[in-house]
Order: C-alpha cells, then structure tokens, then sequence
C-alpha cells in the first residue's frame, strides 16, 4: 500500500518536474554565461502555442517540439539582442520577454483554444526495464519520452559544464569576461550561445506541456512555472544535477498538494514552490547571498570591451 | 353654423390623424432601433467551459432575434468590470449588460447606480436593484442523473469530484453527485480535491492523476476545460463533462455531461425586455432559477445523444430496487427521473428529506423539499463524501 503510494508519486513527479527541468537546465547554461534571462515564462508558453499549432497542422508532434525549440530559442535571441548587443538592463530585458511571450501567445493561440489534438507525444512503457521492481514503475511504466530526454540531458550538461574546455569558456564568460576576451574567448558569441541553448530547452519545457502533458492549448497555461525555474537556478547553485533534484521537489509538491488535500492544507504545499521563487528573487538582489549561492561572478553584468 | 362645425371636423381628423402618423412613426422608430446587449465573461470565449457556454447562448439570441445587436468582452476580471460597463454604455449604446461571473457581482451594482437607465442582468448572484436582476442554470438536476450512472459503472466503489473553488454552486453540484450515487450504490465514496481556480488545467489533469492513484474509476468535476475528462480516459476510468458537451474530447470516457443551456434564459429576458415587460424601474425581484424543465440545463454527451452508447448496455445490466418504479435498471431509472424532473409538474428532485449530512446533522426531514434558498446557499456535504471541505458546518 505504502509503496504503491511512493511510486505512483514518484512517478507524476517525474511528469510534473520535468518541464521545470528542461527550462533550468537551459537557464542555468544561460546564467553561467553570465546572462540572467527572466523572460523564461514568456518563452516557454511561445514554445507551448508554437508546438501546439505545429502539431495540430501538421500532424505531428515531434515537429511541434522542434518548432518550439526553434520558437524559444529566436524569442530569446531578442533578449540576447538587448541585454548582450545594447547592454540594457538584464532584469528589465527578461521581464519585457515574459510579458511580451504572455501577449503574443494569447494572440496568435486563439485559433488553438481547446481544440483537441489528434497526434500528441504519446506515454511510453519501456519493455525489460520496467519489470525492475521499484524504479522500473517509477521510470519505465507509462512514462512520456521527454520525461527521458530530460533526464539523460541532465549529467550531458553538466559533464560538459563541468569536465569540457567547452564548459570552462562558458564559466569564465560568467566569472570575468574582461580575462576571458584577452584570453582571445569571443564573450559575445559564447552568450549569445547560452542564451540561445535557454530559450531552446525553455521552447521544449512548454512544448511537452502543450503537446505531451496535457495536451491542449490554454491561455496561460505555464502558469508561473517560468518563475518556478528562476528559483531552482538558484537553488540549484547554477549546478545541472541539482537542478534535477530541484525539479523533482517542486514536481512533487505540486503533486502532492492534491494527493495529500484530505490531511495538509493544499495551498501550503502549492504555496511552497512560489514561496521559494520569492525568496530566489530576492537572494538575486543581494550581492553578498548571491555570492555566497555560488553565483557567477558576471552576472547580470553587460560586458563592455576595455572596462573593468 | 354648420360650417362651422365641418372645420372643426376636419380639424380634428387632422389632428388624430397626425397623432396617429406621429405615434406610429415613433413606434415604426422603436422598432427600427436595435437593442444592444452587451455580455461580459469572466473567461476565455473558447475555453470550452463555463464562458463558451455563455457564448453559446448570446449566439442564441442573434440568430433568433433580428431586432438584437451583440457584442461581447471576454477575460474580464472583476477589477476591470466596471471599466468595461463604462465603455458599453457610452461607447456602444448598450441597452443590457449581462455580467456572467459571481466575482462581477459588486461592480454590476455599482456601474448600475452610476447608469439608471440601462438594465443590467448578473449571472449566479444574489444582488439585484431596480436595474439589475439575477438568473443562474441550475445543473444540480443533471449531476444527479450523473451520479446514478457513476454509482452504477464504479467497479472500485470510489468516484472522483475535482472542483474549482468550494463555493455553495460547486456545492450543490458535488452533494448531487453523491445523492445520485448512493441511490444506486450505497457502497461507494466520492472522494474531492479542490483546484482553488476556476481555470487550472495543469492542476486539474495533477488531481485527477492523484485520484486515480486511489482507485477512482470515475469523475465529475468543475473546471473550465477537458483535463479531467481527457486524463480520465488515459486511466481508462469515465467522466462527465461540465457546462459544455465535450465527448469528442473523449469519446472513450465521455459518458454524458451536465449542460448548460443559458440561451433559453437570454431569450426569455431580452424578449421582455424589448417588448416592455422589464424596464429599469421594475427588476427588484426577478430573479431567474432555471433548470431541466425550461430548458436551461441538459443531460448530454454532445447535441443529440444523452449518453455515449457505449455505456448503454452497461447501464442497463443493473439494476435497482426503487420504491415508486420496482426493479427498474440504471438507464431506464436515468431517464424516467430526467421524465420527472422534465415535466410541467415536476415530481422529483435530488434533495428531497430524509437527508442527514456528512456530520449527522438533520438537513431534510421525511419528505421535505429543499427550497431554493437551502439550495442557494448549501454548504454541507452528504455522507458518502469524502476528502476536505471548506467552510463545513459543525455538529
């Protein structure tokens, strides 16, 4: 009884958290980097209303993912155009995203609301493996495919964050740009790149809502989830793997604030999540927290060549 | 003399006859003139929930009245109410505002006391004025009917409610449910979770999943989009759609839906309000509480099918020991009470005495009828009712 609990929990956490995933891995690139994007709200519902209308012309769904990937990734440029280019304002160019990717996919999802989608990206079960007990329920019964992909994604990224010349570029970019341009590194293409890697896995984060979890199109239907991956940026401390674990406690609190509403209050379980995205905000403000989270050192900083 | 009298004839004629030709021409006028009415939702038009329904029904009365102008605003929140009363009254001529969302109940007063001369109409409130009535489609008839079958197909004994918020109408919905259920199936609970929102997919589709993980074979719910009934049908469990017909979302696990049908209501007021009947002067006590018999509500899968008919033979193999009509099985039983509560005189209704709440509280004696204002403001839960609920009475 005890444990059919556990696994059937464990295993819609697994589908909750991994659109939060998929977005933090991206954010956390993005941030290393250097850029801080606030607009991932806004490009994860242009993914989500990119990929919904892809796959609902077309037909399919992988096209949908691809297209939102595609949609993210250019919304993000527009951030990148701004914050890297013009050197405005990080926090002001990032919320302008996320208003603007809010507007524009009310509009151009009108057409989409509540239609039903023939071709979705449909669950899985995973022959073999999901006969291990435990994990096998878990992981290989009834799962979607990007469920998997964000998962495998997950030590990819931190191996090449972490263990490549790759992955030093983009930490230096982050740490000091200055000693990173006269150590010949092109600081404007490396964040351009990391911007670019958010707001393709920020696209993919929305569509597998639209298009696999739900699947539908709704106003909206991000619903603050774009705040949620801000937060777990930082609680992750700019780190994949704990961002993993991080999307898995947020999957699981949204979860359970239903699975456990006869006992525990739902809105203090549901309140958690967005209680914790205030709290990052707020650390982002403060120098010294920020700091001691392990942030990157350029954060928030435009570079501007022979400046210190 | 006589004379006289002649011209004063024909002076006369001369003037009925322009009184006439005068009286004829400012009615020929009334009749030209369009009436405007405006509608303003709480939602999206085409979120398939409780606005498109309303949508529905303006659409209605287009078509069916060639003298009605209409127009509407959708995503209104209540803050912004005021503002768009504001511009459909000046702006755009508006002769009647129907406001569709309890939350728009304080603003509809306030913009009525600022324009006397309009005539506004709120939906699912208690509020009125001399311009401003009331009327609401009550579904509760219909959740019953859900309820008899959800008692009957269970195979789990446990069904599933997902509501929005916990507010009287949802309420009145869920303790339906149950009634409906236990007159079938004394065995089996209905196990509730709240979504708090009136629109929450993502959270729908999560309490559902979390219900399943219980052993819930079946749903009802408040939430304005297909979530529940599309994860329903993954589970392989049924459901009933809310508001609007949504089987070809789910044509597995559709098994019918709880209707409504606001366009009979929006035909009703707006005839009588184009011909005189309601004026700005005289709507202190119309109050509209329409249900199966005028039409306002409907038992439905999609437009002309009541039940999917894949259930049908399900249905039919159970059966009941019911004290008026013997041993009669579900389907049947479904539809001699939709005879019931459909009839001129209706001879049935879900809450009728003895009935106890969950608390052991005496709400209905032998019996008794529950009036509209028990219904109205209901806030027990019936026994068979499981799970958190806000704003219970204690015993």
């Amino acid at each position: 009884m005890i444990e059919e609990w556990v696994v059937g929990t464990l295993s819609r956490t697994l589908a909750y958290g991994t659109p939060l995933l998929l977005a933090t891995l991206g954010e956390i690139y993005s941030e290393r980097s250097g850029v801080l994007n606030l607009g991932v709200e806004g490009m994860m519902i242009l993914g989500a209303v990119s990929a919904f209308a892809t796959a609902f012309v077309t037909g399919n769904p992988w096209l949908g993912m691809l297209v939102a990937g595609i949609t993210g990734g250019i919304a993000s440029l527009l951030h990148g155009l701004i914050s890297i280019t013009l050197r405005a304002n990080q926090v002001v160019s990032g919320l302008a995203l996320t208003m603007l990717g809010l507007g524009l996919s009310g509009l151009f999802g009108k057409g989409f609301e509540g239609k039903p989608l023939d071709s979705t990206i449909t669950n899985v079960s995973v022959p073999f493996l999901s006969d291990i007990p435990y994990l096998g329920e878990i992981l290989f019964v009834e799962q979607n495919p990007i469920v998997y992909i964000a998962i495998i994604l997950t030590p990819i990224m931190s191996f090449i964050l972490f263990h490549t010349s790759l992955g030093i570029t983009i930490r230096s970019v982050g740490e000091n740009p200055s000693a990173a341009d006269s150590a010949g590194i092109n600081v404007w293409l490396v964040r351009y790149l990391c911007v670019f890697t958010g707001g393709i896995l920020s696209g993919f984060a929305g569509g597998y809502l639209s298009i696999a979890y739900r699947p539908a199109w709704t106003t909206g239907m991000t619903n603050g989830m774009g705040w949620l991956v801000i937060a777990l940026t930082i609680f992750a401390s700019w780190n994949p793997s704990r961002g993993l674990l991080g999307a898995l406690l947020f999957g699981a609190l949204m979860h359970l604030s239903y699975r456990l509403q006869p006992w525990v209050a739902p809105e203090l379980l549901k309140m958690m999540p967005y209680g914790s995205a205030v709290i990052a905000l707020v650390i982002l403000s403060f120098g010294t927290l920020k700091r001691s989270m392990g942030a990157p050192n350029a954060l928030q900083q435009p570079y501007i060549r022979g400046e210190k | 003399m006589l004379e006289k009298k002649w011209h004063s004839t024909i002076s006369l004629l001369v003037i009925v006859s322009l009184l006439v030709i005068g009286f004829s021409g400012a009615i020929m006028a009334q009749e030209r003139d369009k009436l405007k009415a405006g509608f303003i939702y709480v939602g999206p038009v085409e979120d398939y929930g409780y606005s498109k329904a309303h949508d529905v029904g303006r659409e209605h009365v287009e078509e069916v009245f060639p003298w009605l102008e209409t127009f509407y605003v959708e995503n209104v929140a209540p803050s912004d109410v005021e503002s768009t009363i504001d511009q459909f009254v000046n702006n755009r001529d508006a002769d009647v505002i129907f406001t569709t969302s309890y939350g728009h109940m304080n603003p509809t007063i306030s913009a009525a006391e600022k324009y006397e001369d309009t005539i506004f109409f709120h939906c699912s409130g208690y509020k009125r004025r001399k311009n401003v009535g009331t009327y609401f489609s009550g579904l509760y008839q219909t959740y019953y009917l859900s309820g008899l079958m959800a008692g009957a197909l269970t195979e789990t004994d446990k069904l599933g409610y997902v509501g929005a918020f916990p507010t009287p109408e949802v309420k009145r919905h869920i303790n339906a449910f149950a009634v409906g259920i236990h007159e079938v199936n004394p065995d089996a609970t209905l196990h509730v979770r709240w979504l708090n929102a009136w629109v929450d997919p993502s959270g729908a589709k999560e309490a559902t999943q979390a219900l399943v993980e219980e052993d819930v074979d079946g749903f009802a719910y408040t939430e304005d989009s297909p979530a529940v009934l599309q994860t329903a049908e993954e589970n392989g469990a049924f459901s009933f759609a809310h508001y609007n017909p949504m089987y070809r979302f789910a044509e597995e696990g559709a098994l019918s839906g709880q209707v409504s049908k606001w366009g009979a209501i929006y035909q009703d007021i707006l005839y009588k309000v184009y011909y005189g009947v309601y004026t700005n002067e005289n709507l202190n006590d119309v109050d509209y509480w329409w249900l199966l018999k005028e039409d306002a509500a409907a038992l439905q899968a999609k437009p002309g099918m009541k039940i999917n008919p894949k259930y049908e033979d399900a249905l039919k193999s159970v059966t009941v020991q019911d004290t008026h009509f013997g041993e009669i099985n579900v389907y049947d039983l479904v539809m001699k009470r939709l005879e019931q509560m459909n009839a001129d005189r209706v001879t049935f209704d879900p809450f009728i005495g003895p009935m106890e709440d969950r608390q052991g509280i005496q709400r209905l004696k032998d019996g008794e009828w529950a009036t509209h204002d028990e219904l109205w403001q209901i806030q027990w839960a019936y026994p068979n009712i499981k799970g958190p609920w806000p704003d219970e009475p204690e015993a």
